[in-house]
């Protein structure tokens, strides 16, 4: 857990900076935060926000970025089938691609009973929690007194871009990111982000057939 | 706007990524998915970050722009280009940062 730490202290400064860029408060950094607990998804949302998207536009988007849980969930799920609903509840609320590569890789090995189980997941999750957050905190104070010639916000779309870039593992990957691209770009002066939306099916759909056709 | 709708909008997109996050350690015994959903999540990521990042690149004016007015060539594109670059060299996400930002500002100087 502790080398996957590092990783997320500038996504977490910029997820706290950001909405400060957008005149929000420090406060909504961090009920941003606290609230959605989603790095990638949060910065979409702020994004949306400030383009001025309409509010489904905004959970759709977020919806997909987040889609991935779903199969995180369906993955870590029997190992915590007996665990009471708090416990689940909140196993849920702290799910993340760090704590969920590390369970992935240690619950089949081990032969831990529900309680260590939950012990790990627990602790390595309030680990990442408590530095997401003091990371927003600290982003949120220092975009305050940042200058807005800084144009810190362009860290969000080059965030992005360097997230993306980072999934062409296949020639199948590289044809949904293309599409998706292409067709994104062609509907920017499109109403309601219908651009976004478009570009992200077209995109996925492309993959598939891709990889359906190509063997 | 402001405050009000960030928190509404905020809490309610929580909503929805707890109840993703929450999908199947709560509810597995009711559903399975189907296999074209499961087939298809693997190229969610890069559809919807490509379509995020073409509007934060094409469109808008960043800060700089705001703050000593506009150059001929948006700097945007040309930023991310080099960006992309770095991060094809390098596979690591902070010196993209980095140099994405850096290019932002010597693209704009550049024409100012």
């Amino acid at each position: 857990m502790l080398p996957l730490l590092p990783g997320i202290v500038p996504f977490g400064l910029i997820a706290g900076f950001t909405p400060v860029s957008f005149r929000y408060t420090w406060i909504d950094s961090i009920m941003g935060s606290l609230l959605m607990f989603a790095g990638a998804s949060q910065l979409a949302a702020y994004q949306l926000m400030d383009e001025g998207a309409s509010l489904w536009v905004i959970l759709m988007t977020v919806a997909a970025i987040n889609l991935r849980y779903v199969l995180y969930s369906a993955s870590i799920a029997p190992y915590l089938t007996h665990a009471n609903r708090t416990s689940r509840l909140l196993a849920g609320y702290g799910l993340t691609d760090q704590i969920y590569a590390v369970c992935q890789r240690d619950y089949p090995t081990h032969d831990w009973n529900l309680n260590e189980r939950l012990a790990y997941y627990g602790g390595g999750t309030l680990v990442l929690w408590l530095l997401w957050q003091l990371c927003t905190l600290a982003g949120a104070l220092i975009g305050q007194v940042i200058p807005v010639f800084w144009s810190l916000e362009f860290m969000i779309p080059l965030t992005f871009l360097a997230l993306a870039l980072n999934t062409l593992k296949t020639n199948a990957h590289r044809v949904t990111a293309l599409t998706a691209s292409v067709v994104s770009f062609l509907g920017l002066e499109l109403p309601y982000n219908f651009g976004l939306m478009f570009g992200g099916l077209l995109g996925i759909l492309a993959g598939v057939l891709y990889k359906r056709f190509s063997g | 706007m402001m405050t009000d709708s960030f928190l509404i909008v905020v809490a309610l997109a929580g909503l929805v990524t707890l109840a993703l996050k929450c999908a199947f350690i709560e509810g597995q015994q009711y559903f399975k998915l189907p296999p074209w959903f499961t087939e298809s999540l693997e190229f969610v990521p890069p559809a919807v970050l490509c379509a995020l990042v073409i509007p934060g690149i094409f469109q808008g004016d960043v800060g700089l722009v705001s703050a000593f007015g506009s150059v001929g060539v948006d700097p945007k594109p040309i930023a991310a280009c080099i960006a992309a670059i770095t991060f094809f060299a390098t596979k690591k996400t902070i010196p993209t940062l980095i140099i994405g930002m850096v290019s932002l500002y010597a693209v704009y100087w550049l024409q100012f």
